[in-house]
């Protein structure tokens, strides 16, 4: 069954790849999303800017070249942006503390103590940035971004496989750390 | 905690420890990332050039725009008051030195640019034509030519004008070079903002000085005549006159010699409402010339009639006992009695013929022949001027003014004295020994036309030339338009105007000072504020559409869009639907209801800037130069029910204009600016844009005098001149 969204978001694609001029309406769409997506990992509104620059207009540049694998186009724009902020932590060498990130909204029921718990998920958040580069992209991907893990896949490059993987690598590494996870109140 | 359950994950997260720990990634919110709405938009416009560019086979700039920057800013160059510039710095060539390059414009940061002028982008040193034009991008998208002198480039918008309430980003890119080949290093940037479209303005007609003819010329002596008692033709190329023998006379107001129709013993002649017929009286009958034939028929009717004129069809007179007409048999029929006491005549019959005025001693009356009821006039020694041309009001003299009247004698407005003619275009010459005054019926726009005698002055129906006696002489002269008079629109504008800057100031309490009770809940409750305050900040505001929608009371609905902005940038704007009324009282216009509108952001496709409705027209204004292929279908008008009406939809100059249309006063109407709608560089239309309207009234408004209709014939019949005896003789 097709899917009616991704018909009306191939005909934008494709009227992009003919006409450049009409890619502002794919920019429109996705620009929030990425630029959401760069901030969480460069953690700074004028690098975010920067590197959300670069990834629209690479993607402007290449959308002649652009071939639809049958996954959003949001993937590939995400696989812009990954291979962006991977290029600028290379130039930059260091990651930013994490001390004022993730003063996180909790989703879902009210627990029984939010204090405790929102102090837990920051500091999972902490121990996920001191993952390595790669599982840290795809636990990002997958948890924050809630993507699909084929389009994970088409984002950095790898095979669903290798992205499973690195989920589970990232997990169990957290697990390890699960003790110092464990709410206080247990 | 509830544990995570993720298909796709089964197989990796095996335990429920791994689970939980996933459920925690998955349930943390990260914070909304701030963002530079300015951020946004600037780089969407940096993507459309970048895109044009890659269309039209140019040069890429936007590398060098995103390159690491060898170039610095500097401020405004000094000496240049008035001129807001930019400095670029750059460096030329490794090791070479910084060579400064000055991009400068008159408009830049300009917030009122008027349409009809090219954009002037002045350069300090001479540039490379082919690359600098091509290096030049406009948003909104607008085609233009390109014109040098010297060193300064002239964008011409290739419609002629720029578009109204329009912010436009000029960049000139990198791809600029200097004559010998140097580049640019970096995009720069004009950013100002254009007026609203020209509307048809009421501004003083410049008065002739008193020594400037008006074209006078002497027709033909009168005989020792003592006032004057004459008619135009209704095509106004001639004047009947009876001269002092009694006869009367036709004679061209251009060239040609003086006709004799009665030899003797005329008086009172009155030229049909079709224009094909002579009426005068003569030797105490009614004499007819039927204009095609030359043929003249006498009508014998009883009692002798003093006085002659048509009302509607047939003919009606004066006798000393009252006011007849003829019936279908050809009896007499008196219509109304004079009264029987004192000296009584009537001096002239209403253009409609269904009122006369008359004297009864020294007093003046109106008499309204279907009731039969007199209505009293000024005080003793009021003496009657003439009508207004729908016969709705009068003007009478007394000692010391001129009067303006309803027909209920209640005084409209007072004008200087003088012998006083009232025109088909709502002007009133006043004229006298000395000169001559025009103005409008409610005293405005009085001027002082030309110096000299000008006595018993009377319009011709054109409302442009009139006759008057100078010198024992009938003259004819052609007196200056007035200018057109404030419409409904004009003065309900200046309560918007003044409504809005004072919102734009922040004074809260002078804005509000505009609004009636309604108006006042209407911005009390949630759904908008006076003062808008924040980031993007509120800076300035142009009305997108008006019209009149109703009469008794005047009431007007203006659509005002308030452009939001960050830094210089215009981000979004949001419109209000204001309606105004003007009060019974004060006759001030007040904003009685206001509704808040869409709210669109900028930079996102072809925006209107403009709409424009009439009964059978609207014309929508866009931003952009657009693609025409695409208007068709894409601009239409909805009645209330949602069926599309049909109307011939036309293109050119980034106006649409849909034509054809026959919009019903006080229907509700929706204008429909669909996606399809696509500008030259290829753009579409972000989202549909939909503006309600109501059809507009198209009746025309007295603006002054509620109860006087100041509403021209349309086709002008002719009204007696101010009649015998003269009212001042």
């Amino acid at each position: 069954m097709s899917d009616p969204s991704r018909d009306d978001e191939r005909e934008l694609v494709e009227r992009a790849k003919r006409d450049p001029r009409q890619f502002g309406t794919l920019y429109d769409r996705h620009f929030q999303q990425i630029y959401r997506f760069v901030y969480s990992r460069v953690r700074e509104q004028t690098a975010a800017e920067d590197v959300t620059s670069e990834v629209f207009m690479k993607a402007l540049k290449a959308m002649p070249r652009y071939q639809d694998t049958g996954r959003p186009f949001a993937a590939w724009l995400y696989q812009i942006a990954v291979n962006a902020i991977a290029d600028r932590y290379r130039s930059l060498k260091t990651a930013q503390p994490l001390d004022d990130f993730h003063d996180l909204s909790v989703a879902g029921p009210a627990l029984e103590d939010v204090a405790a718990h929102r102090d837990e998920m920051r500091r999972i958040w902490a121990l996920v940035e001191a993952l390595p580069l790669q599982q840290r992209t795809a636990l990002v991907l997958k948890f924050q971004e809630d993507m699909k893990i084929e389009d994970i896949a088409v984002a950095m490059g790898k095979s669903p496989g290798a992205v499973k993987l690195l989920i589970h690598r990232g997990v169990t590494r957290l697990r390890e750390e699960a003790d110092t996870l464990r709410p206080m109140a247990e | 905690m509830n544990s995570y359950h993720d298909p796709e994950l089964e197989d990796v997260l095996q335990d429920d420890e791994l689970r939980r720990i996933a459920s925690m990634l998955s349930s943390a919110r990260a914070p909304e990332a701030p963002l530079d709405e300015a951020y946004r938009t600037g780089l969407r416009r940096q993507l459309m050039n970048e895109a044009w560019a890659m269309t039209e086979g140019r040069q890429s700039w936007w590398r060098r725009a995103f390159a690491p920057p060898g170039l610095a800013w500097a401020g405004a160059a000094a000496g240049l008051v008035l001129i807001m510039s930019v400095v670029i710095y750059t460096s030329l060539q490794p090791g070479a030195g910084v060579q400064q390059i000055v991009v400068q414009s008159p408009v830049d940061g300009d917030r009122s640019v008027a349409l009809a002028q090219p954009i002037l982008v002045k350069f300090n040193q001479p540039m490379d034509h082919p690359s600098t034009e091509a290096a030049v991008q406009i948003m909104p998208a607008t085609n233009v030519t390109f014109g040098w002198n010297q060193n300064t480039l002239a964008v011409q918008p290739a419609g002629g004008t720029l578009a109204p309430n329009t912010q436009y980003h000029v960049t000139i890119g990198p791809g600029a070079k200097t004559a010998t080949g140097k580049p640019l290093s970096s995009p720069q940037t004009i950013t100002f903002v254009t007026t609203a479209p020209p509307t048809p303005s009421v501004t003083p007609t410049p008065r002739p000085t008193p020594s400037t003819a008006l074209g006078e010329k002497q027709l033909a002596g009168l005989a020792g005549a003592h006032g004057l008692v004459s008619q135009w033709s209704s095509d106004s190329s001639s004047i009947y006159y009876v001269d002092g023998h009694g006869a009367l006379n036709v004679i061209p107001a251009k060239d040609g010699g003086v006709t004799v129709i009665a030899p003797d013993g005329a008086s009172s002649p009155a030229v049909s409402p079709t224009g094909d017929r002579l009426a005068y009286l003569r030797n105490g009958k009614v004499e007819i010339l039927t204009f095609a034939s030359g043929k003249t028929d006498e009508l014998s009717v009883t009692p002798t009639p003093t006085l002659v004129d048509w009302g509607k069809d047939r003919i009606v007179w004066a006798a000393a006992d009252g006011v007849y007409t003829q019936a279908d048999d050809g009896s007499s029929h008196q219509l109304a009695p004079l009264p029987t006491t004192g000296t009584v005549a009537v001096v002239s019959f209403s253009p409609d013929g269904s009122h006369a005025s008359y004297s009864q001693d020294q007093n003046l009356f109106v008499l309204d022949l279907a009731s039969g009821k007199s209505t009293q006039l000024g005080q003793a020694g009021a003496t009657f001027l003439g009508w207004s041309p729908s016969g709705s009001a009068l003007i009478y003299a007394t000692s010391d003014n001129d009067v303006v009247a309803n027909l209920q004698g209640v005084t409209q407005s007072t004008l200087p004295a003088g012998e006083a003619t009232w025109s088909t275009q709502d002007a009133i010459l006043i004229g006298g020994d000395t000169d001559i005054l025009q103005t409008r019926p409610d005293g405005t726009n009085l001027g002082r036309i030309s110096g000299g005698t000008f006595h018993f002055p009377t319009w011709a129906p054109n409302g442009t030339t009139f006759a008057f006696v100078r010198g024992g002489s009938l003259w004819v002269a052609t007196a200056p338009p007035l200018p057109p008079e404030p419409t409904v629109l004009d003065e309900a504008s200046v309560v918007v105007d003044t409504f809005m800057k004072a919102r734009l100031a922040g004074t809260a309490d002078q804005a509000s000072a505009l609004l009636d009770a309604n108006g006042k809940a209407a911005y009390a409750g949630g759904g908008l504020s006076l003062l808008i305050s924040g980031d993007p900040s509120f800076s300035r505001y142009y009305i997108l559409s008006s019209e009149v929608t109703g009469v008794d009371p005047d009431t007007a609905r203006f659509v005002v869009r308030l452009v939001l902005s960050h830094g210089k940038t215009d981000v979004s704007d949001q419109e209000e639907a204001l309606t105004l009324v003007r009060d019974a009282t004060s006759k001030q216009f007040a904003i009685d209801q206001a509704t808040a509108g869409a709210h669109r952001d900028l930079g996102k496709g072809a925006e209107v800037v403009s709409v424009d409705i009439q009964n059978d027209t609207v014309k929508v204004t866009f931003d952009s130069d657009l693609d025409p292929t695409t208007v068709t279908d894409g601009v239409t008008i909805l009645d209330a029910k949602g069926k599309r009406l049909d109307a011939n939809a036309s293109y050119a100059n980034r106006i649409v204009m849909l034509t054809g249309l026959n919009l019903k006063d006080g229907d509700s109407y929706r204008l429909v600016v669909l996606t399809t709608i696509r500008d030259v560089s290829g753009q579409n239309v972000d989202a549909e844009y939909d503006l309600d309207f109501f059809g507009p009234t198209a009746k025309r408004h007295g603006n002054h005098q509620d109860s006087v209709t100041l509403t021209p014939t349309p086709a002008p019949s002719p009204s007696p001149s101010p009649a015998s005896p003269s009212p001042t003789s």
